[in-house]
């Protein structure tokens, strides 16, 4: 007799490989065959797994279609199985997975598309964060402020694609009221991804100088490295004015000095 | 964490001997404004992992009208992997912020070797396994600090390994964990016409003191050319061959809080709501003869 573990296994391998290789002797046959009862499972496994992009990505998959969607997803799950008993945690790399998959390799956009829908999922889902407590930041003193480091909110994200990601997403969404068309010829965007106190979630379009500032200070970069990189992008950025703004909002909610 | 004022008064063991509903995302809002007159809520645990956002404060808001329940989907209890500690740590947190009176999981497995299907696959019914999910059983309890409530799943297979009825492995995975029993009517309904047993002897072997929980849902016929399965699918109100062995059930089990599960597919709030007072008039009818 097998032992629990190996029948795991074999099960699991029938279900999600495919394997033809006799698990269904292991099944008491009565009525319905061995094999269409693990087709039963197959099939809700896959319902349940598809679900759960589906919720994820629901402009990918508008884009692509329903049926399409489905054989898409179906491929990545058998790739890149679930590792969580938490379904939320289930598709971080469907992004990539689109772009080297090679029915969509005509549709350019869609892996950033998927970016964007993944990083709404994230920070729809991240942790509170209480303001940047501005009162200890005016007792950093004045010579030591371009060693500060600086903390984005949890659930803010920044994503930069060389689409109209933005407008792509805004014209499929439920609620869209006939906006004109998204020509790709529109050009890339910087995209801040933000979640307000009131959980509403924003999509800021950001130019070039604000968006190397968050980016640099996202990447840990001190406060002068990251005004340099957002001057050099942008000369004329008014640097305290965003940088006030991003505090203001709430994206910029921490810091340190390092050796402190 | 210190709890509130409402959190308290609706701490442990207050889940009344009613219908309740389980609660999805798309009804927080009518919930919130209608405060519909039902017992009790349940929530898919997992549901609420995140580390913040919508789902954690809708259920923290409506947690105060209404006694809880967890309700796990995910925790893989029959794997033969080693326990998920980050997804117990994320259950004991949530349990530690919404003091839900009941905490259940389900009688089968839902991964191995690292991957997950995240579905209620079942067991074999064999002594090996019941020595195992005993084990695992009385593992989650200790770190969770309270007992479980374990629910017996729908089948569409029975391996030819299995040698222990599931009434009986259900029942002796009670008796030695301690564990309470989840029992879901639809479910033995569903796993009865499937595998051909009589849903009547599952109750009967059940003994009254464990089933501290009922569910209650609908199931899907699906047809092949070799014959027809039932489908466990919460999308449809309960069927009648099911609120009629839901009423056995109650004769047997006197007043259980009593679960209308609905998951895809959703209606109104108030269909659901409809659907729980049908149980709570089953229920009021046994509380009367009772008296």
């Amino acid at each position: 007799m097998p032992r629990l573990r190996e029948l795991q296994l074999g099960f699991a391998a029938a279900l999600l490989d495919g394997d033809a290789g006799g698990f269904d002797r292991h099944i008491r046959a009565s009525g319905l065959s061995g094999a269409r009862r693990l087709q039963v499972y197959r099939h809700n496994t896959l319902l349940g797994l598809t679900g759960a992009l589906e919720a994820v990505y629901p402009v990918v998959r508008r884009l692509v279609g329903e049926e399409f969607f489905r054989y898409a997803a179906a491929q990545y799950i058998a790739r890149h199985p679930s590792r969580s008993g938490d379904l939320h945690e289930f598709g971080e790399h469907f992004p990539l997975f689109l772009q080297s998959f090679p029915p969509t390799a005509e549709l350019v956009y869609l892996p950033d598309v998927a970016r964007l829908e993944w990083a709404y999922h994230q920070v729809f889902h991240a942790a509170r964060h209480p303001p940047l407590d501005l009162t200890t930041l005016a007792q950093i003193p004045a010579e030591r402020q371009g060693e500060l480091h600086f903390q984005l909110h949890p659930a803010a994200c920044l994503l930069e694609s060389a689409f109209p990601i933005l407008r792509i997403w805004q014209v499929n969404q439920d609620d869209d009221t006939g906006d004109p068309p998204v020509d790709l010829a529109e050009g890339g965007v910087q995209l801040l991804i933000i979640r307000h106190e009131n959980l509403d979630i924003e999509f800021q379009a950001l130019a070039d100088g604000e968006f190397s500032l968050l980016h640099a200070l996202a990447g840990n970069s001190d406060f002068t490295t990251a005004c340099e990189q957002a001057m050099a992008a942008q000369p004329t950025l008014d640097l305290p004015a965003c940088f006030h703004r991003h505090v203001l909002q709430g994206v910029l909610v921490d810091f340190f000095l390092p050796n402190c | 964490m210190i709890a509130k004022p409402a959190l308290s008064r609706l701490g442990p063991g207050s889940i009344p001997a009613r219908a309740g509903i389980g609660l999805r995302a798309e009804h927080y809002d009518a919930v919130l404004e209608s405060r519909p007159p039902v017992g009790w809520l349940e929530v898919h645990s997992e549901n609420y992992f995140g580390a913040g956002g919508k789902p954690l404060d809708y259920l923290e808001r409506i947690r105060a009208h209404y006694p809880l329940s967890l309700h796990g989907v995910g925790l893989s209890i029959g794997s033969t992997d080693p326990l998920d500690r980050w997804h117990l740590s994320k259950l004991k947190a949530l349990i530690r912020r919404f003091e839900p009176a009941l905490v259940s999981e389900h009688l089968s497995w839902g991964s191995v070797g690292g991957r997950h299907f995240n579905d209620l696959l079942p067991l074999p019914y064999t002594e090996e396994a019941l020595y195992h999910v005993v084990a695992r059983v009385a593992q989650v309890q200790d770190q969770l600090g309270r007992p479980l409530l374990i629910e017996n799943p729908s089948s569409y297979l029975q391996y030819v390994e299995s040698t222990i009825p599931e009434w009986e492995f259900l029942t002796e995975l009670a008796e030695r964990t301690g564990c309470g029993v989840l029992l879901d009517v639809n479910n033995i309904y569903v796993s009865a016409r499937n595998h051909s047993f009589d849903a009547d002897t599952y109750l009967r072997a059940i003994p009254r003191h464990v089933v501290q929980e009922i569910h209650l849902a609908g199931f899907t016929v699906k047809c092949f050319e070799d014959g027809e399965i039932l489908i466990d699918s919460h999308n449809q109100p309960v069927w009648p061959a099911v609120w009629a062995l839901y009423r056995r059930a109650i004769q047997r089990f006197s007043p259980v809080p009593t679960l209308i599960e609905w998951d895809t597919d959703l209606p109104e709030l108030t269909v659901l709501v409809d659907e729980a007072q049908r149980a709570d008039a089953i229920l009021e009818e046994r509380h009367a003869q009772a008296a």
